[in-house]
């Protein structure tokens, strides 16, 4: 499988994570949402680093698996601080348009 | 040697966050007699905002001094290059982001002890976030760039929640959390399309590689190349909160603890906006991407009407007082796009753009430190009906509040006068009549709101029995208010050396 | 017209491409998925046991606030075994960059410890 197979499941996986974010109304489905996204940028990293023939992809890969775990953490703290608040973690994020 | 002084005023502020996380954790609480308390942190807000200050200011010293030695004269920082740029440009970005911080630091630590929010977390936090956002202004790569706008703002998320038990503050962080991290994969995915386009992830490298677009053998795609342009400038505009990405900034304004808020209307912007002209202009340089026929000019061009309209008109009709001040930074994203616009046809551009950062970072913070020093526990000033008559029972509180005031509407004598006046002048040079012409419609709409406070801090009295406002005791407020006051009107009054500074923070990249 | 059209191409494509490859997954296990549904089948899941108690039995919050931490210290091996990988050939560069991460590491240790995010009882 060439790159372009690659890129093409890495777009299907950021797509299913978009639409996941758009549609979840529970905060953790929307976190995990975004998670698939990230790792649909892993997915485009490393092939993108086999194209190019340098280890670069790949490192930048790891980086970005880490700061996802960060991401993860401080999100899942973030919704326990609003489960105890509320008791509740549906969130609507397209609200508050009242403006 | 020549290295670790060019890199002091990270060292400085980076170490520092680990010795004020242990000097939080392994100190004495502060607590009555009696109380028992498992948070090493607790009732200390004051000594530990005293810390993150102190180490904020050391940053900011350091910057200026490595700026006056020349970071050009400093060959050993090519080892940390193109990783950490170290030029002018980085230097002045981190002083406007170590001022913000410590102002920030500083009214903390007068309004979390006033209305009981005892998380002495909020210091090392700020001067962790603070890292992230310098190295953010000094990215000269896509991973660091990455690297630093995450830590930045997994800093920002936090601070936000810290105050515990109330869900609103608990639903603004999660909810922005959730955007923030929507809109960082959305940039992820375009560095990443960047990087397996180009080959490069420095963006010297990409800036060469997209030049070399059109050329016999060159094997870059141009539309790989425009779709990662698309994504990044997304993620960037959330950062900078431009219409019609600008959803969540009132709500996490509003939620967020004063100070929270202000660290992140002044330092979040204003590196989001150092390494938005770094990328555009390093990585994005090529003629074909920066002219205003195609390429970036004429997108940033819309985001940048949009939000000052947009901002303007809706900041008008609200009925808080901090919601406004949300508002107000949003236009002022506005604003400072329309000098980042005409970056693509003078460097001088640049520099308008970071001085008018400065001279916003100095009076949002001061404005929003004033807001806080009208209210005290159990009172906090919010509405326009808060600020009733505080003029005339507070006048030093309302005095400068209307100084930090004219200033965000841009009036003389103040900072934000010159700062206008220098981003406008840009883009009438670089022939940009119409933003340069919709950006002044603006700044007089912008003034109404900012006049309205005022009308209501002398003109108004309250409501009778209407509870209000009490101002706030603090030595730590006075301190912040005082010092921002100065930078205004130092700046305003006599902005030359500064403009100088900001002429020689010109990106040289190009 | 045309090049606006070759330059945006791909880009279409690959977003056209993506969305195609969801919708297919999606409505192909909407409508082509048999359902003959059973109280046999709508079962929780529970490793073939039979499920016992209701749903939403509340977890300790304590597991968050160990795993949360098992995770963050966790990851940070990503980045220590390039470096073990590579230790001779990046001399004392590298061992004194390695060292200062781990010192920060360390840091961030005591804190969690210090501020009793370690004790199981409290």
């Amino acid at each position: 499988m060439g790159l372009t197979g690659y890129l093409l499941l890495a777009a299907a996986l950021f797509s299913l994570g978009v639409f996941g974010v758009v549609t979840r109304r529970n905060a953790i489905g929307v976190l995990a949402s975004v998670e698939l996204m990230a790792n649909a940028v892993n997915l485009n990293l490393v092939a993108f680093s086999r194209h190019h023939a340098g280890p670069t992809g790949q490192v930048f890969a790891l980086f970005s698996i880490a700061l996802t775990v960060a991401e993860v953490v401080v999100g899942l703290a973030l919704v326990l601080l609003l489960f105890r608040a509320k008791g509740d973690v549906r969130i609507e994020l397209a609200s508050e348009l009242k403006d | 040697m020549n290295l670790l002084f060019g890199l002091s005023p990270f060292l400085a502020v980076g170490v520092g966050a680990l010795l004020l996380m242990l000097a939080e954790a392994f100190g004495k609480p502060n607590v009555a007699p009696g109380v028992e308390t498992t948070d090493a942190g607790a009732g200390r807000a004051g000594e530990l905002a005293l810390g993150a200050a102190v180490i904020l200011v050391i940053g900011a010293v350091l910057s200026v001094a490595v700026w006056v030695a020349g970071p050009e004269s400093l060959p050993e920082l090519t080892q940390v290059a193109p990783h950490l740029v170290i030029d002018k440009f980085t230097l002045f970005f981190s002083f406007t982001l170590c001022v913000g911080g410590a102002l920030a630091a500083l009214l903390a630590g007068g309004y979390l002890p006033e209305h009981g929010i005892d998380r002495s977390e909020f210091f090392p936090l700020l001067l962790l976030s603070t890292v992230g956002a310098m190295a953010l202004s000094a990215a000269g790569d896509l991973l660091t760039l990455f690297v630093a706008l995450e830590t930045m703002s997994l800093g920002v998320y936090s601070l936000i929640g810290l105050r515990r038990g109330s869900p609103r503050a608990a639903e603004a962080a999660l909810k922005y959390f959730l955007l923030g991290s929507f809109a960082a994969a959305i940039m992820l995915f375009g560095l990443a399309l960047l990087y397996g386009a180009t080959g490069h992830t420095d963006l010297a490298g990409i800036g060469a590689a997209v030049r070399s677009i059109g050329s016999p053998g060159s094997t870059v795609s141009a539309g790989k190349i425009l779709i990662s342009l698309v994504l990044v400038l997304v993620g960037l505009a959330f950062k900078v909160s431009a219409v019609p990405f600008h959803q969540w900034t009132p709500d996490a304004y509003e939620g967020a603890p004063t100070p929270a808020a202000t660290y992140m209307a002044v330092a979040v912007k204003s590196a989001a906006f150092a390494v938005l002209l770094r990328v555009l202009l390093v990585g994005f340089g090529d003629e074909r991407l920066a002219s205003w026929g195609a390429g970036w000019p004429p997108a940033l061009a819309v985001l940048a009407v949009l939000s000052m309209t947009v901002a303007n008109l809706v900041a008008g009709r609200q009925e808080s007082v901090k919601r406004m001040l949300a508002y107000s930074s949003i236009a002022h994203a506005g604003y400072a796009l329309v000098g980042v616009v005409a970056a693509m046809r003078s460097p001088e551009a640049v520099s308008a753009v970071a001085f008018y950062l400065l001279a916003y970072t100095v009076s949002t913070a001061g404005a929003f430190g004033a807001l806080i020093l009208c209210g005290s526990r159990g009172a906090e000033a919010v509405s326009y009906e808060d600020l009733a008559g505080v003029g005339k029972r507070h006048p030093a509180a309302a005095l400068a509040f209307s100084l930090f005031l004219f200033s965000l509407a841009g009036l003389p004598p103040t900072a934000g006068f010159f700062g206008k006046l220098y981003v406008f002048r840009t883009a009438i040079d670089s022939g940009l009549y119409t933003l340069a012409i919709l950006g002044l419609v603006n700044s007089v709409i912008g003034a109404y709101y900012y006049l309205r406070v005022m009308v209501y801090l002398y003109m108004r009295e309250p409501a009778p029995g209407a509870p209000r406002a009490v101002t706030m005791r603090s030595g730590f407020v006075a301190t912040a208010l005082v010092a921002a006051a100065i930078f205004v009107l130092l700046l305003g009054m006599a902005p030359g050396f500064t403009l100088d500074m900001a002429s020689g923070a010109a990106l040289t990249a190009r | 017209m045309s090049e606006l059209v070759q330059v945006y191409l791909p880009m279409f494509l690959v977003f056209a491409v993506g969305a195609a490859i969801v919708a297919v997954f999606w409505l192909g296990g909407h409508y082509l998925g048999p359902k003959n549904p059973n109280p046999e089948k709508l079962q929780p899941y529970e490793c073939g046991n039979d499920s016992d108690g209701a749903r939403g039995v509340r977890m300790s919050v304590k597991f968050y606030l160990t795993a949360i931490l098992f995770v963050v210290f966790d990851i940070e091996a990503v980045f220590i075994y390039p470096w073990a990988v590579l230790f001779k050939g990046l001399g004392w560069t590298g061992f004194l960059t390695m060292l200062a991460f781990i010192a920060a590491l360390l840091v961030a240790l005591a804190y969690c410890w210090k501020k009793g995010a370690l004790e199981w009882e409290s």
